[in-house]
């Protein structure tokens, strides 16, 4: 192991720095260290419980890199990251009182050890999932790239991320797009318990950057000096706007891959010589035979480290556990918007714009709010696959944007889910107001992570210290036939479990601009899912420019007495078709469209079905643990006294949609079936 | 102000330890950074440091098993 670092150093290059710099990069691994040894300490008397991933033996990478960034530039690490953040800046005392989900934490206790942020030193983000920060860190270097600002974003992560596709995805889109981005994969040789090269064939890493096309380096990252020496030229290189570069940065992991347990993965020898290798020890033996300080002098950097993470430590202790109180803030920007049981608060619907208006569809609606957005606000951007010219989007809901707009707002991307999520997400915490397309709603299970461990949860894991105003807009496509068991899907149910991420469904034209608007200057993540069966069907006057219809709030589209059907997207037009059948049969049923599906307007559901004592909640999406089943428990729950039949549901059966018509047709829902239900429930 | 000892948790999966041995007798005076006792959990033992200076109390028995966050003993 210890020939591998070896091999990494480089043969030529510079062997001294002016001293008072080696000085500083010493004085700042020996505040890392010292808040390692603080957190040993802490678990280790039972002082502390949390859980603990040591960074010992990577000190130097942070330390020498430190004096080269400035608080401008933007950081993002994983949850063995405490090096990082202690050497971008982030106050020791905020950050202990983190760790031990205080209320003083830099995020109110509510991220912890493995979600540090803290914007004003530029750490934007630390993540607990292996890889998952370097897609956002991507979208940090497009603003700053867009905004030609001059900042470097620094990513970290370990070697073991190398081998997750995330960090596949986003190296090759920095390359394309040649974004201000230093990706450190900090090669500690040990991906979690298991040692290279029982997880990778490879023989190095740097060399996945040069097949992506962009410049990939291998440095020895226990040795400051020829580090620090390295990386003032590449981040030189990356300010100026040269592309990006990979850095595989060798070290060691001393420590255990979670918790302070003595290691068990290295030999007795590899532990011997990599102590030896330690940058604690070995940086401190360089600044004396180089004269940059006394013995004294080192002392003296090295009790004030320890004064300080001691004062940080007692402020942490001292300052309260976060309080249950907090516990519904800073999931939304706004407080009332989180679903909670017994809580409907009463919103106000707006009136739509009078003048001029233009007749479109769907597709022309979604188009004309995203080129009013654009013409708005220079922080709205577009991305995603095929929406630029000529092709304008699978479904032309993009068409002529890139044209008017220009391609740097306008993005093409690769077939890459896992990027485009992750560039719009770290372009949103940098304030931009990024609109993503996933083409099928189906594709967002390859997203996934970062749509509900990533965007949706980052305010709150922040405690409100940053959010994510990212809009991503996909298709629904079941209903229309043909398209198969992975092209058909309606997965709001999907999104809706995890919070944080609100959920738009629109049923018309106008509705669509309207509510796509409001989502993209709404400062939260925003799911605009559009039905492809009404894409082009459905053409009505849409008011230009621009009006935004609010978040939470449904719209009762009909009228009844006798029950009220509850729905959204595609389904208003087949409810609205049931409730004319339904009339002639002298049935009269109110249909509500809820627009939005998170926030959920449960005040109007209420009202609505107090007064016909019956409701049917309709949707595309498999009725199974589906969001009808939420909606009617709550409607039993709420006036069970006053029902004259339960409220019920009715959605897609249990099974993949079928490729063959004969089965979709009878598998979603269908008036013929509406009607029966309705009819069953007037019975009851 | 006496400074608690009780049960760390030494890894993400441990939720209780066997106290394995007192290495300094009850009542003996101890520096911060000593080892004081040690832990057997999860197959591996390990020695676990004083975090405060003063004077050891035991409180837990060597051989018995305690969960994590149990008081083992205090430094007062």
């Amino acid at each position: 192991m210890t020939d591998t670092i070896d091999a990494a150093r480089p043969s030529t290059g510079a062997n001294t720095l002016a001293g008072p710099l080696l000085v500083e990069i010493y004085r700042q691994i020996a505040r890392i260290h010292e808040v390692d040894n603080a957190v040993r300490k802490g678990l280790a008397s039972g002082k502390f419980r949390f859980t603990y991933w040591p960074l010992t033996g990577q000190e130097a990478i942070p330390a020498a890199l430190a004096p080269l960034l400035t608080n401008d530039d933007y950081m993002v690490t994983t949850y063995r990251g405490l090096h990082d953040l202690v050497a971008k800046g982030v106050p020791l005392r905020g950050l202990f009182a983190e760790m031990l989900g205080r209320v003083d934490g830099v995020n109110k206790g509510k991220g912890g050890s493995p979600h540090v942020s803290h914007p004003a030193v530029g750490a934007m983000l630390t993540t607990g999932i292996v890889g998952a920060g370097v897609p956002i860190a991507n979208g940090l270097a497009l603003a700053a790239k867009m905004r030609g600002e001059g900042r470097v974003t620094i990513v970290n992560f370990g070697d073991g991320a190398t081998s997750i596709g995330a960090v596949h995805e986003a190296m090759n889109l920095a390359g394309l797009w040649r974004l201000p981005i230093i990706f450190m994969c900090q090669n500690n040789q040990i991906g979690e318990y298991t040692l290279i090269p029982d997880y990778t064939a490879s023989k190095d890493f740097a060399g996945r950057a040069e097949a992506l096309g962009f410049r990939g380096v291998r440095l020895d990252g226990n040795d400051a000096i020829a580090f620090h020496s390295a990386m003032r030229d590449i981040v030189a290189d990356v300010r100026a706007g040269n592309g990006p570069v990979f850095v595989e940065a060798v070290t060691l992991r001393l420590g255990s891959h979670a918790g302070i347990a003595e290691s068990n993965h290295l030999s007795a020898e590899q532990r011997a010589a990599g102590l030896e290798n330690w940058p604690v020890k070995r940086v401190r033996v360089l600044v004396l035979e180089q004269g940059a300080a006394s013995e004294d002098e080192l002392v003296a950097i090295e009790e004030k480290a320890s004064e300080e993470v001691a004062d940080a430590v007692n402020f942490a202790l001292e300052s309260p556990v976060t309080p249950a109180t907090d516990m519904y803030v800073d999931v939304f920007a706004q407080l009332d918007f989180v679903p909670r049981r017994g809580h409907y608060p009463a919103r106000a619907d707006c009136s739509l714009p009078g003048g001029e208006t233009r007749k479109m569809n769907l597709a022309e609606a979604i188009r004309d709010a995203q080129d009013v957005a654009l013409g708005l606000d220079p922080a709205v951007l577009a991305l995603g696959e095929d929406i630029g010219d000529p092709a304008g989007g699978v479904f032309k809901t993009t068409l002529g944007l890139s044209t008017k707009w220009g391609a740097e707002r306008v993005r093409d991307t690769p077939i890459a889910e896992q990027a485009i999520i992750g560039a719009g997400m770290g372009a949103a915490l940098a304030g931009m107001r990024p609109v993503a397309e996933i083409m099928f709603n189906d594709f967002v299970g390859v997203c996934l992570d970062q749509l509900t461990n990533h965007a949706a949860k980052q305010r709150f894991m922040s405690g409100g210290a940053t959010s994510v105003p990212l809009t991503i807009r996909t298709i629904a496509a079941g209903g229309v036939g043909g398209l198969g068991a992975q092209h058909s899907q309606s997965l709001e149910a999907w999104l809706l479990h995890a919070p944080g991420i609100k959920v738009i469904y629109p049923s018309t034209p106008i509705e669509a601009k309207g509510l796509l608007l409001s989502a993209i200057f709404d400062d939260d993540p925003c799911l605009h899912i559009e039905s492809m069966a009404i894409m082009h069907a459905i053409k009505e006057e849409v008011p230009l420019g621009d009006y935004r219809i609010p978040l939470g709030v449904a719209k009762v589209k009909r009228e009844g007495s006798d029950i009220t059907l509850i729905t959204y997207g595609m389904f208003v037009h087949q409810c609205l078709a049931v409730a004319e059948t339904l009339a002639a049969e002298g049935i009269s049923a109110e249909v509500i469209d809820l627009r939005t599906l998170v926030p959920i307007d449960y005040e109007r559901i209420l009202a609505s079905v107090s007064k016909t004592g019956r409701a049917l909640v309709v949707h595309l999406a498999t009725e199974f643990c589906g969001f009808g089943a939420e909606i009617a428990t709550t409607i039993n729950e709420e006036l069970f006294r006053s029902l004259k039949a339960p409220a019920s549901r009715l959605g897609a059966d249990y099974v993949p949609i079928a490729y063959s018509r004969e089965i979709e047709t009878a598998q979603i829902p269908s008036q013929d079936r509406i009607i029966a239900r309705v009819r069953a429930l007037m019975k009851h | 102000m006496a400074t608690d000892l009780t049960l760390p948790q030494l890894s993400m999966s441990m939720t209780e330890g066997e106290l394995a041995e007192w290495l300094v007798p009850d009542g003996a005076l101890v520096t911060e950074g000593q080892a004081i006792y040690s832990i057997e959990s999860e197959k591996s033992t390990q020695e676990v440091e004083s975090p405060a200076s003063g004077t050891l109390r035991q409180i837990g028995s060597a051989g018995e098993t305690y969960n994590v966050g149990d008081k083992i003993g205090e430094i007062v």
